[in-house]
C-alpha cells in the first residue's frame, strides 16, 4: 500500500470518528449555549439510544420477522424517541429547578443522573458487553465503495452522509427559522426572551430533545461500527465529545464540529502511530495544548463576565 | 381540586414507567446463528430490581414521613429554640471544638491492643477486619476533606480527584523500586509537594478561565493517567506494582500491621483536618468562600482570585497524593483501578451528602457512604442467625440488603440529584448555605 493511500485512509477514519463525536458534541454545546451548564448526562442519553435501538429491533423482529432495512430504520426512530424522552426527563427532573442555582448545583445533579443511568442499565440490562445484531449492520459493513485507491464501507458513507445532512439541517434551523431565532434569543438572555413572548421553558426542553435525538443517531452508528453495546459506552464517547466541544469553544455550534473533526483525526493518527490504547493520553494532551494556547477554544469568543 | 394537584406527578410516573419499560420488563435474546436479536417478556427481571430496591424505598419513605412531620409540627424550630441544643450547636463554632470529630474517630476503635494483652487472651476490642474497614473509612475521609477544599470551599468542580490519589500511590510505588531505602514516611511529604505541583500545573491553564473547565481537565487527567499507567512497562500494566516489604507499614512497637495502618491513617487525618480547618478560618478561607459566592465581586474587592483558586486546588491534590501513599503503604499494592471514574464520583458524593464547604460534613458523608453499604452486606447473615428477626423480616428484604452493595453506584447518583434538589447545603449546613446554593 502506498503512503498516499494510507494517509487517505487515516483521514477517512478520522473524519468518520469525528462525525460521530460531532453529533454528540452538538448536544453538549447547544445545552451549554442555552443554559451555561455542562450536561454530563448527555453521554448516557447516547448510550440509552444504543440500547433502545437494539430492544426495538428485537421487538420488531419478534413481531413481524427479520426485515433488515425496515427494522433498522424503525429501530433508529425508536432510539431517537427514547433518547429524546430521557433527555427531556433529565431536564424536567434534575435541571429545571436548579436553573437559577449556583453553577455547582446543576452540574452535580447532572453527574448524579449520569451515574444513575449508567448503573440502571448495568443492573437491569447487562453487566457485560451486548453484541449488536450483525444481521442488521452486515449489508453496511461488508459492502464498500472504491474510489481510486480508497475503499470506503457503506457504513462510513452512511455515517458521513447522515452527519452532513444533520449538520446542514441544524444550521438551517438555528440560523434561518423562527425557532432558531427563539433559541438564540434564549441563549442570549432568558429574561428578555421571555419578555418578548418566547416560551423559554419550551425552548430549553426543545434543546434537550433535539440534542438527545442527535445523540441517539450517533449511538446507533457507533453500535453498528463497533458491534458492541456496553453500559459505560456513553461515558467514554461523552468524554471525547465533550472535549471536542471545549476544543472548538463551548457554546459554539460550528466549533463543536471543528473540534470533533480535530479529535477524530488525532485519534486516527494515534491509533496508527502508537496503538488505540494511547487515545486518551493524546486526547488529553491536545486538550491541554488548546487550553494553554487558546483558552476559549478554537472558535470561542470572549464574553464579558456577568455578576 | 386534589386530583389536579396530583395529575402532573401521575403523568410523570406514567412517563417514567413507559421509558424504563423495555429495560426493566423485557430481556434481549440474541440469536447467534442468524446474528439477529429478539426479546422475551421477563417480568422476574423487573420484580427482582424492585425487590432489591425495597429497602431503599422503605428508607426513602421514612425520610419523607419525617420531613412531613417536621413540616407539620415545626420540630426543627422547636429544637433550635431549645437551650441545650443551642449550646450543642454553639460548640461547633468554637475554634477548637472541630478536634472532637477526628478524635472520636481516633479513640472509638481503641484497638491498640498490645502483645501482652494478646498473650493474656483478652478479647480484641475490634477485630482486624473492622480495623481494615475503618482504615478505609479514614482514607475516604481524608479524600473527602481534601476534595471539599476545592468543591465545597472554593466552588470549583473536580471530577478526576482519584487521579491525584493514584498519582500519589504510583509515585510511592515507582520510587521505592529505585531506592533501597524509601519508607512511607519519607514518601508522604514528598508526595504532598509533588501532588500539589501537579495540581498547580493542571490548574494553571484552566483556572484562569471562568466556568467548568477544571472539571473536564481533571477528568481527562485521571483518564489519561490511568491509560498511561496501564500501557507503560515500568508500571506493570493492568497488574500494577507490588511494593517492597521494607517500604510499607510493618508491625511496630507491639502493634499489629492493621493497627499501625489504622493509627497512621487516623493521625494523618487529624493533622489534615486541623490544618484545613485552621486555613478555612484564616483570610485564605474567607477568600475561598468569597470566590465561591461571587467570583467577580471577589475580584473587585481585591481577592487574588487565580492564586487563591490555584492554592485551593493544589492543596486538594496534595492531600489526595498523601492518601495515595498511605493506601500504597497499607495494601502494598497499587493498580490502575485506583483512578477509575467511580472512585472520583464516590468521593464527590461523600462531600455533597455531608455538606459542601464543611469539613465535618465531608467526614460524616465519607463515614455514611462507605459504612452503610458495608454493614448492609453483613446484615442478612445477622438476620439469618437470629430466629426472631428471620421470622419478622421477609425474604426479599434480606436479599435486598445483600444486593444493595451492587446498587451502591445507582444510589450515589440518586443521592446526588436529590441532595441538589432538596438539600443543597448537605446534611450539615446552615440555611445561609442553602440560600447561597439556590439563588445566585
Amino acid at each position: 500500500m502506498s503512503s498516499g493511500s494510507t494517509l487517505m485512509e487515516i483521514v477517512m477514519d478520522g473524519i468518520s470518528r469525528g462525525a460521530v463525536y460531532a453529533l454528540v458534541a452538538l448536544g453538549y454545546t447547544m445545552v451549554y449555549g442555552v443554559l451555561g451548564m455542562i450536561n454530563f448526562a448527555h453521554g448516557e442519553v447516547f448510550m440509552i439510544g444504543m440500547f433502545a435501538c437494539v430492544y426495538a429491533i428485537g421487538v420488531f423482529s419478534v413481531a413481524w420477522g427479520d426485515h433488515a432495512l425496515l427494522n433498522l430504520g424503525l429501530g433508529i426512530l425508536v432510539a431517537m424517541i427514547f433518547s429524546a424522552a430521557y433527555g427531556y426527563a433529565n431536564e424536567r427532573i434534575a435541571y429545571r429547578r436548579l436553573r437559577k442555582a449556583h453553577a455547582l448545583a446543576p452540574l452535580t445533579s447532572a453527574i448524579g443522573i449520569s451515574t444513575f443511568l449508567q448503573y440502571f442499565i448495568f443492573l437491569t440490562v447487562s453487566k457485560e458487553k451486548v453484541p449488536f445484531p450483525r444481521f442488521y449492520s452486515d449489508f453496511l459493513t461488508s459492502h464498500s465503495l472504491t474510489i481510486g485507491p480508497l475503499e470506503i464501507t457503506y457504513l462510513r458513507l452512511a455515517i458521513l452522509g447522515t452527519t452532513l445532512l444533520i449538520m446542514a439541517g441544524l444550521f438551517h434551523l438555528i440560523n434561518r427559522t423562527r425557532l432558531g431565532i427563539a433559541l438564540r434569543a434564549t441563549a442570549q438572555d432568558q429574561l428578555m426572551a421571555s419578555l418578548v413572548g418566547i416560551p423559554v421553558d419550551k425552548i430549553i426542553a426543545f434543546t434537550f430533545i433535539l440534542g438527545s435525538a442527535l445523540a441517539a443517531i450517533a449511538g446507533v452508528m457507533v453500535a453498528m461500527y463497533t458491534n458492541v453495546l456496553v453500559f459505560d459506552a456513553g461515558y467514554r464517547v461523552g468524554l471525547k465529545a465533550f472535549t471536542a466541544a471545549i476544543l472548538g469553544g463551548i457554546g459554539n455550534v460550528p466549533g463543536a464540529v471543528l473540534g470533533a473533526m480535530i479529535l477524530g483525526l488525532t485519534e486516527a493518527l494515534t491509533t496508527l502511530q502508537f496503538g488505540s490504547e494511547w487515545n486518551d493520553v493524546t486526547t488529553f494532551a491536545v486538550l491541554m495544548l488548546v487550553l494553554l494556547l487558546r483558552p476559549r477554544g478554537l472558535l470561542g469568543e470572549r464574553v464579558a463576565d456577568k455578576v | 381540586m386534589r386530583m389536579a394537584r396530583w395529575r402532573p406527578y401521575l403523568l410523570g410516573l406514567l412517563g417514567l414507567a413507559a421509558i424504563t419499560f423495555p429495560f426493566l420488563w423485557l430481556q434481549l435474546a440474541p440469536d447467534f446463528d442468524k446474528n439477529t436479536v429478539g426479546v422475551v417478556w421477563a417480568p422476574q427481571h423487573g420484580l427482582e430490581f424492585f425487590g432489591d430496591m425495597s429497602t431503599v424505598f422503605v428508607i426513602g419513605f421514612l425520610i419523607w414521613v419525617g420531613v412531613q412531620v417536621n413540616r407539620r409540627f415545626g420540630l426543627d424550630k422547636a429544637l433550635a429554640a431549645n437551650a441545650v441544643w443551642q449550646k450543642a450547636g454553639s460548640i461547633w463554632t468554637h475554634s477548637w471544638a472541630w478536634l472532637v470529630v477526628p478524635l472520636i474517630f481516633l479513640i472509638v476503635p481503641l484497638s491498640i491492643r498490645t502483645d501482652a494483652m494478646r498473650a493474656a487472651g483478652t478479647a480484641p476490642w475490634v477485630s482486624t477486619s473492622t480495623l481494615g474497614l475503618f482504615t478505609f473509612v479514614g482514607l475516604y475521609m481524608l479524600l473527602a476533606v481534601g476534595l471539599n477544599i476545592t468543591v465545597g470551599m472554593t466552588g470549583l468542580l473536580v471530577l478526576g480527584y482519584a487521579g491525584f490519589y493514584a498519582f500519589g500511590a504510583y509515585f510511592f510505588a515507582l520510587s521505592q523500586q529505585y531506592f533501597s531505602f524509601f519508607p512511607w514516611w519519607l514518601a508522604a511529604p514528598l508526595a504532598f509537594v509533588l501532588g500539589g505541583g501537579v495540581g498547580y500545573l493542571l490548574g494553571l491553564p484552566c483556572l484562569r478561565l471562568r466556568g467548568d473547565y477544571l472539571a473536564i481537565v481533571t477528568l481527562g487527567f485521571a483518564e489519561a493517567f490511568r491509560e498511561l499507567m496501564r500501557n507503560l512497562d515500568v508500571t506493570g500494566g493492568d497488574k500494577g506494582i507490588v511494593l517492597k516489604d521494607s517500604s510499607i507499614f510493618r508491625a511496630f512497637a507491639g502493634l499489629s500491621h492493621s493497627q499501625v495502618c489504622y493509627a497512621v491513617t487516623a493521625l494523618v487525618l487529624v493533622l489534615t483536618v486541623f490544618l484545613v480547618q485552621r486555613l478555612c478560618h484564616s483570610p485564605v478561607g474567607r477568600a475561598w468562600i468569597a470566590i465561591r459566592e461571587n467570583e467577580v465581586a471577589a475580584e473587585a474587592v481585591g481577592v487574588p482570585v487565580v492564586q487563591m483558586k490555584l492554592l485551593a486546588f493544589s492543596l486538594s491534590a496534595a492531600i489526595a497524593a498523601v492518601a495515595g501513599v498511605i493506601y500504597g503503604a497499607k495494601d502494598g499494592f497499587v493498580s490502575p483501578a485506583m483512578c477509575e471514574f467511580q472512585q472520583s464520583i464516590m468521593v464527590l458524593a461523600m462531600v455533597i451528602l455531608g455538606g459542601l464547604g464543611n469539613s465535618y460534613g465531608a467526614l460524616l458523608g465519607a463515614g455514611l457512604l462507605y459504612l452503610v453499604p458495608e454493614y448492609l452486606k453483613v446484615l442478612p447473615s445477622a438476620i439469618q442467625n437470629s430466629p426472631a428477626l428471620s421470622a419478622i423480616v421477609p425474604g426479599f428484604v434480606r436479599d435486598s440488603f445483600q444486593h444493595l452493595s451492587d446498587y451502591r453506584w445507582l444510589l450515589f447518583g440518586v443521592v446526588m440529584v436529590l441532595m441538589m434538589l432538596y438539600r443543597p447545603q448537605g446534611l450539615i449546613g446552615g440555611s445561609r448555605r442553602k440560600t447561597e446554593m439556590l439563588h445566585t
